[in-house]
């Protein structure tokens, strides 16, 4: 089974209780400063789900607060005097976040939008809705009885009133029962995410921020699984915004400022963003220091003693409190049990190589997920980038079971013609066909769920992921079924000699197992078409060899192709072989044909030559 | 005997608050020097919203929630009032926000001691239309104070017999005003009503001026001053702009003169200028306390209806009264011209203007439940 | 229409783009040469104001301040870098929360000292009749300023030894060490360079707006907007996103308001990202 952290159920109830509990015992001034740190909290949690879960750094993410306060306010003003309650209010103003996180993130994502620009739209959509209802002042700006108020603000929203819609006039919350509320509230969407965070979908979000590309090419949809992140954490923040309009009873546009967008990230920061506590810790600790300072402590040094605050956090405690506090444990758990220590690697010790894998186990594995083969057709295959013809009308079919190698000196479109197949940019011209299907504008993790799989020159992993982890995305991302994906997992670690290195991180690993486990994960994902760019990369001669006898274990039940420059790789192969040179085939035929072509060696030596004149 | 102040000392807000710090200080000295009020000192709990929305509920639960604080005075911005609102309302304290603003709040708890549009703009208007020209163009800032103010300048306009050749609405944040400066002498208006607010739209006077406008289209405003445009401005591109307020440093009552001596020893001679903010929180603290004075007690209930016993008080601005069922005070309103140093010089006064627009929609002595802001349907 | 309308106008806008290159070009340097967000940009932009302020009430003419702010500010700028920027370097978002604590303080710092009000220094030069209109020859002067900003900018980094390392520091740190570059004390000059150029842009600013501690606040965004609209290409990409933007919000708000005017400006920004993810200059394979 895959062992993942679970987030334990009894220390958070534990930790509601004790924050509950509070209610009966500090004054109600001290409760009402709780209840807003903890709604700014649950703001930041929403930030630490989509940027330190998913990463996506969303610098507007007070937009959605907003949207949620100000729906809580006109779903409120209108409907308490029907329903009798406004927990719907409370609901309608989460959903809200989430409709706008809905929208704005298909906007962003299948648009593709680089980080940087996600984080400048967002704060640009933010602030145009400062400006926008900053600029509803006229009484015409009212949505039933509930006046926007433009820059003044939206005032007579009414408190949290608990009770069953329609039966009457429930319970007004006072600032005792709110506090509750908004503890049930905090603690209840801090289960949902760390719950969330290790569900299948919450790996894969996590698996996004860590390599998207990777993760398309397991052959999941990635701009589905940030839209969806993203809707979740717009959900949370609009809940926080809703509470917030219920704190303050008040809401106006400096909810959608940059002063706002600037502290939710500031809070998280504070508190440490790869923990979800942190957002918590974080906001109460810089709204406590503003709060307290305000009260005559600090006079006009109260701006200098938080600016120079975040300095100082940012230069000494880069992971925030929830770093510092995790570090103080591991300081004082330390002498009592020190877990033994992995030892490290040395370079190529668990590669296929050295270990001594037969080929046949991996032929096995692969053939275990699936029996179908497919072969793979393109027909006059070309791009261009600008007016540079990388690809020039390429017309190959590889049957479905076989090898085929692909060689050709630097620039001769080999490269081109892999990212053409797995889809990272389309063709300008020409066609691919997968089993006779027209598989030409398919989407990447399209293309991976039809069976290509691909392993990239440098080797694209999870660094941030154990072993196991790493190879489980891979199968799930064939199954879509956990007890599924957990069974192949460990068959494929056992089968392929990691089982000893599961719960390392993959950064951990030496270059020779990174390419290792790269290998692992494309046979995880169970692949019908396998393209392996310079698998002997960085090998040793005899690790080379071996692994040319599981590439040819391989062909006999997939069709693979191979990107190689070894020469004594290729040859061992003994797999048919076409050159590529300025985007065009050159040659087709076997080594020793090729061996004997004049023009072979013209273009090999040619630009030698041309290289070593340059140089002189 | 404890009360509240909740006001911005940091932030960008600070540029209001500050004076109104200082008077708030002033204001309780003098009280506490009299022997404080029903012979009890009075202490205060002040808070530094610095210009922050969600501090002013922050604050103003908490001295809500004090049952030992009397009385609560503060908030600038609009928005910062609005803020502090639903919690005195619902807390049932007794709340002054001291600053001139765009009118309209009806709340039993709340005492509004600033002047409002119509009480500048009805003596400024005709004024202008006799002395400088009927054209008139009006730029506001684009919040609710200026586009309430400029519904008003339409109004007054219409009745008085003026015409409105333009009219624009400034955002806030802009300090760049190249295309209004342009559309400006497109119109070629005689008055130039500014209700520009802030810090950025200073930018425009220069700008203005720089233009070389400012002989041709003579500026007035109910705005100008509070922000110490005046002051921040160079004579050559302040001077001979038209304000009007209930109050200037260079009015010219016995009880003004002994006002600005006493700020000028606590504060320094070398004080920038005393502007009306300081007038009328000294005006809100007075009338607390002699509405304290006159229930016998400091409960809340008791003190509102001592307030709308009708009070009336010789402020630094000359006698104000207070008008109960709307909650705002009866101002004066001077007519006055920046000089060649940075101050004022007064043309013309008037005396006891009461706010017309509360009076129509308010009233609080047979609707003591309401608790509200009316915005008029101009 | 009339042409001494069209020519007003056309400086109007004109002079709107300039000031958006003006106030744009340090943080073009900083965020598009170092990759750092710099919240405090406005900051450093007000404290140039604040030096032509105390430069004009000691008696001096605004050309010395517009000498002195740059040099001024450049110091503070450099003190910054090596005080707290240089701990984080490839941080990209942590120099954000950094910069902003540093604007917190600097805002107050200058309030406790200068006080909160709004001050100014009267605008220079006079005004133009052109037919029926007048011009403020300041105006055109901004003008003047923000084109001659950009050639020195651009030639400090094209022809200069610091250039040239510069260049080699952001593009490839390691490589630019491996060769002998100390790229701590190039990094630090670039930031140097962006504070002193902010220092500049606020006192060019300080004779047409208020200056107020806050001041920054209301540059900061568009000056953004306007630097990632730009693209890979700082200086020519922040130049033609400042033309587009500012042009566009100019002349939105001559024919409408104000407040359409600074929306056009952010539509058009987020419509141009969209279809142009990497910035205008994206595809222009130039860096500067």
């Amino acid at each position: 089974m895959t062992r993942l952290p679970r987030s334990a159920p009894v220390p958070l109830a534990a930790t509601g209780l004790a924050l509950a509990s509070l209610a009966f015992l500090v004054e109600d001034v001290w409760l009402v400063k709780f209840s807003s740190w903890l709604i700014f909290g649950t703001l930041a949690l929403s930030l630490a789900f989509i940027w330190g879960r998913g990463g996506i750094f969303s610098f507007g993410q007070n937009a959605f607060f907003g949207i949620g306060a100000y729906l809580y306010g006109i779903a409120a003003i209108n409907l308490v005097h029907s329903t009798g309650e406004t927990v719907t209010a409370f609901l309608i103003g989460g959903l809200g976040g989430a409709l706008m996180a809905l929208i704005l993130g298909y906007f962003m994502f299948y648009g593709r939008l680089g980080d940087v620009y996600v984080a400048i739209i967002t704060l640009a959509v933010t602030l145009v809705l400062f400006t926008v209802m900053a600029g509803t002042a006229g009484p015409q700006y009212r949505v039933g009885e509930a006046r926007l108020g433009g820059y003044n603000g939206m005032t007579g929203i009414p408190p949290i009133v608990v009770g069953i819609p329609f039966q009457g006039d429930g319970i007004r919350l006072t600032p005792q029962t709110m506090y509750l509320f908004v503890v049930v509230m905090a603690v209840t969407l801090f289960a949902a995410v760390s719950r969330l965070s290790q569900q299948p979908f919450g790996r894969v979000v996590i698996a996004v921020r860590e390599n998207e590309l990777r993760t398309e090419l397991l052959g999941y949809d990635i701009r589905r699984y940030k839209l969806l992140a993203f809707t979740f954490g717009g959900a949370i923040a609009g809940l926080a915004g809703s509470a917030f309009a219920a704190w303050g009873l008040f809401v106006n546009p400096a909810v959608f400022g940059l002063r706002q967008a600037a502290l939710v990230v500031i809070w998280l920061l504070v508190g440490g963003q790869a923990s979800l506590i942190g957002p918590f810790l974080g906001a109460a600790l810089v709204e406590w220091i503003s709060s307290t300072l305000a009260g005559g402590v600090g006079g006009d040094e109260t701006p200098i003693i938080l600016g120079i605050t975040l300095v100082l956090v940012v230069l000494l405690l880069p992971h925030g409190l929830a770093g510092l506090l995790r570090l103080m444990w591991e300081r004082l758990t330390r002498s009592t049990r020190r877990a033994p220590r992995v030892p490290e690697g040395k370079p190529g010790e668990t590669s296929p190589a050295s270990q001594k894998i037969p080929s046949a186990i991996l032929t096995q594995l692969l053939q275990n997920a699936r029996t179908d083969a497919a072969t793979l057709e393109v027909r006059g295959l070309a791009k261009s980038f600008g007016g540079v013809q990388a690809l020039d009308d390429v017309t190959l079919s590889f049957p479905a079971r076989g090898i085929r190698c692909l060689i050709g000196p630097n620039g001769a479109g080999k490269s081109t013609f892999f990212n053409l197949l797995i889809g990272r940019f389309p063709p300008s011209r020409g066609r691919i066909y997968l089993e006779g299907r027209d598989i030409t504008r398919l989407h990447p993790h399209r293309r991976a769920q039809q069976g290509i799989g691909i392993k990239l020159q440098v080797p694209s992993l999870y660094p941030g992921l154990s072993v196991r982890e790493n190879v489980w995305l891979a199968s799930f991302a064939v199954s879509r079924n956990v007890p599924d994906a957990n069974r192949r997992t460990e068959e494929m670690l056992g089968g392929t000699g990691l089982a000893h290195r599961a719960d390392e991180l993959a950064a951990n690993l030496s270059h020779g197992e990174q390419q290792w486990l790269e290998i692992t994960m494309v046979l995880a994902a169970a692949p019908r078409v396998i393209l392996l760019d310079e698998p002997s990369a960085g090998m040793t001669r005899e690790e080379t060899l071996r692994t040319a006898d599981i590439v040819r274990g391989l062909g006999e039940v997939a069709s693979v192709i191979v990107v190689e420059h070894d020469m004594e790789f290729v040859r061992h192969l003994g797999a048919p072989i076409t050159m590529f040179h300025q985007g065009r085939i050159f040659v087709e035929g076997t080594l020793e044909e090729l061996r004997r072509d004049q023009r072979v060696l013209d273009v090999y030596l040619g630009r030698e030559r041309a290289r070593r004149v340059a140089v002189e | 005997m404890k009360v509240g102040s909740i006001l911005d000392q940091t932030g960008p807000i600070n540029i209001y608050g500050l004076p109104m710090i200082d008077a708030t200080t002033f204001a309780l000295e003098d009280l506490n020097e009299q022997g404080g009020v029903l012979g009890r000192r009075l202490e205060l709990q002040f808070f530094d919203a610095q210009s922050t929305n969600e501090k002013y509920t922050e604050f103003a639960t908490q001295l809500a929630l004090d049952d030992e604080v009397v009385v609560i005075m503060g908030g600038i911005t609009s928005a910062s009032r609005e803020a502090i609102r639903p919690i005195i309302d619902q807390h049932r304290k007794l709340y002054f926000y001291n600053e001139q603003y765009e009118g309209g709040v009806c709340d039993k708890f709340t005492f509004c001691t600033g002047v409002v549009p119509s009480q500048q703009l009805r003596t400024l208007i005709p004024w202008a239309i006799q002395n400088i020209g009927p054209k008139f163009y009006t730029a506001a800032a684009d919040y609710n104070y200026g586009q309430i103010s400029a519904a008003w300048v339409r109004k007054i306009l219409e009745e008085e017999g003026g015409e409105l050749v333009g009219q624009e609405f400034i955002p806030l944040e802009v300090a760049e005003f190249g295309p209004t400066i342009d559309k400006v002498q497109r119109a070629r208006p005689d008055v130039f009503m500014s209700l520009l607010v802030g810090g950025n739209h200073i930018a425009f006077y220069r700008q203005f001026a720089a233009a070389g406008l400012k002989d041709e289209i003579k500026i007035v405003s109910p705005t100008f001053g509070l922000g110490n445009e005046h002051i921040v401005l160079d004579p050559s591109e302040g001077q001979g702009i038209i304000v009007v307020y209930p109050y200037f440093q260079e009015l010219d009552n016995p009880t003004n003169r002994e006002f600005v001596d006493r700020w000028h020893q606590r504060f320094g001679e070398d004080y920038p200028y005393i502007t009306d903010s300081a007038n009328v929180v000294w005006t809100g603290w007075h009338l607390w306390a002699m509405a304290v004075e006159k229930a016998g007690t400091f409960e809340t209930d008791a003190v509102i209806r001592a307030l709308e016993s009708g009070l009336e008080f010789e402020a630094p601005e000359g006698n104000v009264r207070l008008d109960p069922p709307t909650h705002h005070l009866w101002h004066n309103a001077h007519i006055a011209q920046v000089n060649d140093r940075h101050g004022f010089e007064i043309i013309q006064s008037f005396e006891n203007i009461p706010p017309e627009f509360e009076q129509e929609v308010c009233n609080l002595i047979e609707n003591p439940d309401t608790f509200t802001q009316y915005t008029p349907e101009l | 229409m009339e042409p001494d309308l069209v020519v007003r106008q056309a400086v109007t806008v004109l002079s709107t783009v300039a000031v958006l290159v003006i106030v744009s070009v340090g943080l073009a340097v900083i965020f598009g040469v170092m990759r750092i967000i710099n919240l405090a940009h406005g900051e450093f932009l007000m404290l140039g104001a604040y030096s032509v302020l105390v430069i004009s009430r000691a008696g001096a003419p605004l050309w010395a301040g517009l000498m002195v702010a740059p040099v001024a500010v450049g110091l503070i700028g450099l003190a910054v870098e090596r005080l707290v920027i240089r701990f984080l370097y490839g941080r990209l978002i942590a120099t954000m929360l950094a910069t902003w604590g540093l604007s917190l303080v600097l805002v107050q710092l200058v309030v406790m000292i200068f006080g909160p009000a709004t001050q100014g220094v009267p605008t220079p030069l006079g005004s133009l009749r052109v037919g029926g209109y007048r011009i403020s020859e300041y105006s055109l002067a901004l003008i003047g300023f923000a084109i001659g900003l950009l050639v020195a900018t651009y030639s400090l980094f094209t022809r200069t030894r610091y250039g040239l390392l510069a260049r080699a520091a952001s593009q490839n740190p390691l490589m630019a060490q491996a060769l002998g570059v100390n790229t701590g004390r190039t990094n630090a000059a670039t930031f140097a360079l962006g504070a002193a150029l902010a220092g500049l842009a606020g006192a060019m600013l300080a004779p047409v707006v208020g200056v107020v501690p806050s001041m920054g606040q209301a540059f900061i965004a568009r000056a953004f907007m306007t630097v990632i609209v730009g693209g890979p290409a700082v200086l020519t990409g922040m130049g033609s996103a400042a033309a587009l933007l500012g042009g566009a919000e100019s002349l939105v708000s001559q024919a409408s308001t104000a407040f359409l005017g600074q929306a056009a400006l952010l539509l058009l920004a987020v419509i141009l990202l969209r279809i142009m993810p990497q910035g205008l200059s994206g595809s222009w394979g130039r860096r500067l």
